[in-house]
């Protein structure tokens, strides 16, 4: 069974001077345990269709099948989702910010805490759990919310330019981070950057978006061995693949 | 400076003027008819403390502040939550809510006297009347400090609506809730002590016009000291809550 299904989903807004095509006849599919990176210009709708994956925002047309039944309202326990910044509560420490998904549930105390306690671990936050956002640096911030989409342990994960706030460096650990927690949780991941490089980098294939309405233009499929090294940054099929989507999307 | 030097250089600047106030009238640098000597005034504030009538006084300003904040506070907070939540409702009232902010209340007052009369019911109206308008201000600036990422955030969660009020609106709004219930209680004390010197026949803020009238200083400076030390205490204990609360706020 695919870990999600897209049929030909449209999107219209509805503005002043009737609607506005956002979103025509995406269809898409991603297997179970797949990294799938979206590409796009800005404005191209691609946020609209991860919240839309998350239930966060309702399609005009088609449908999404998340584990083939139906996304309708956000399903934590079916889709976790990773945002922009500042996204975390600053009222909140990181071990209260990872449990919160938890806390909403009722899950019980115990409970709450062994597995955020593990969910810091596994992002590398061993003994931050007691700081404030505003006590951690921008990538540890994104760590704490990468913990917190996956607290429910749900089979896929939706992240929302995540590291588009970050400095080069540390954007590049944070990749590197996420495909070790991505290989150590075989989870799908659906993830949209503007990054090209980023996008290579990640991915088993590279969905392209043209401007509004977006439409997937390509499908790139990224043929580098897993896992990735900084230094295939340097090969040719790295820069082919990353030429063949700046085309695309200059193009388009 | 340290913090330690801070501390120290405030309790300093308390105690000169507390020395200035109990010894420059005492040598007749200042005149001790029109500021009487601290020593004095604390004389005077213990023997008035013990007096009936005082107490009565203390009693009456005390509920027609504590009733006045009761009603002003909950029914601005709630215009002011409707006039940010509810788009149509705030565009249409709050022009009216910023022009009427902006005029003085005191003018009003001879208007209340004329309503209420100068008994109880005209000094918490008036009071609540001078106190909503900084609680609706106040409380519409409490709610747009929600960020809608958080709200989204809690949405993607799986949160209810009774969970993203409870879970990220209260704590989102309490830093500024708590700074609207220490401003708002000075406006409505404000309202209370000038509604009650205008025209009353008890309360403390009776009893220090008469006493100014009559030139008893060490009277009405007993009286300056007794509701200072209340409205610092009030003002000070409700900071402290704020900073224990506000914390996450950088």
């Amino acid at each position: 069974m695919t870990a999600i299904q897209v049929d030909s989903l449209s999107h219209i807004y509805a503005g002043a001077e009737g609607g506005v095509p956002a979103l025509k006849d995406i269809s898409l599919e991603v297997e179970p345990g797949k990294f799938v990176v979206i590409v796009g210009p800005s404005g191209c709708g691609k946020t609209s269709l991860l919240m839309m994956l998350a239930g966060l925002r309702h399609q005009t047309t088609g449908t999404i099948l998340c584990d083939g039944r139906p996304i309708t309202a956000p399903d934590p326990s079916r889709v976790g989702v990773v945002f922009q910044e500042a996204s975390l509560f600053p009222w909140l420490t990181a071990q209260d910010n990872t449990e919160f998904p938890l806390a909403l549930r009722g899950t019980d105390r115990e409970e709450r805490r062994r597995r955020a306690e593990e969910m810091l671990r596994l992002v590398g936050l061993d003994g931050f759990g007691a700081r404030y956002p505003h006590e951690l640096s921008g990538g540890m911030k994104q760590r704490v919310s990468i913990a917190r989409g996956l607290v429910q342990d749900p089979p896929v994960l939706l992240m929302d330019e995540p590291f588009a706030a970050l400095d080069e460096q540390t954007r590049m650990t944070m990749g590197h981070e996420l495909l070790r927690i991505w290989s150590q949780t075989r989870k799908t991941v659906v993830f949209i950057t503007h990054s090209l490089t980023e996008a290579v980098y990640l991915a088993d294939e590279v969905l392209v978006m043209s401007a509004r309405p977006g439409r997937i233009i390509d499908r790139v499929t990224v043929p580098l061995p897993r896992p990735r090294t900084y230094e295939m940054m340097a090969t040719d099929t790295f820069g082919q693949l990353r030429e063949r989507i700046w085309q695309q999307l200059r193009t388009h | 400076m340290s913090q330690v030097q801070i501390v120290s250089a405030r309790l300093a600047l308390l105690a000169a003027i507390l020395a200035a106030w109990a010894l420059l009238p005492k040598y007749g640098i200042v005149d001790p008819r029109l500021l009487p000597a601290l020593g004095d005034v604390l004389a005077m504030l213990g023997k008035q403390l013990a007096r009936p009538v005082v107490h009565e006084a203390i009693g009456v300003t005390a509920l027609e502040v504590i009733v006045a904040f009761v009603i002003a506070v909950p029914l601005g907070a709630a215009i002011g939550v409707l006039a940010a939540e509810n788009e149509y409702f705030g565009q249409i009232f709050k022009p009216m809510l910023f022009y009427v902010f902006s005029v003085p209340k005191s003018i009003f007052l001879p208007m209340f006297i004329l309503v209420f009369g100068i008994g109880f019911p005209q000094k918490v109206a008036y009071a609540a009347f001078s106190t909503i308008f900084i609680v609706i201000m106040s409380a519409t600036a409490a709610v747009e400090s929600v960020k809608t990422d958080h709200v989204l955030v809690a949405r993607s969660c799986g949160a209810t609506r009774l969970q993203i009020l409870m879970r990220i609106y209260v704590p989102s709004m309490m830093p500024v809730l708590l700074e609207t219930l220490r401003i708002s209680m000075i406006f409505n004390f404000t309202g209370v002590m000038i509604a009650e010197m205008y025209a009353s026949r008890t309360g403390i803020g009776h009893l220090i016009a008469n006493w100014g009238e009559n030139y008893q200083m060490p009277e009405l400076f007993s009286g300056v000291i007794l509701l200072a030390v209340v409205a610092i205490a009030f003002n000070e204990a409700v900071r402290y809550v704020e900073g224990r609360v506000s914390k996450w706020r950088t």
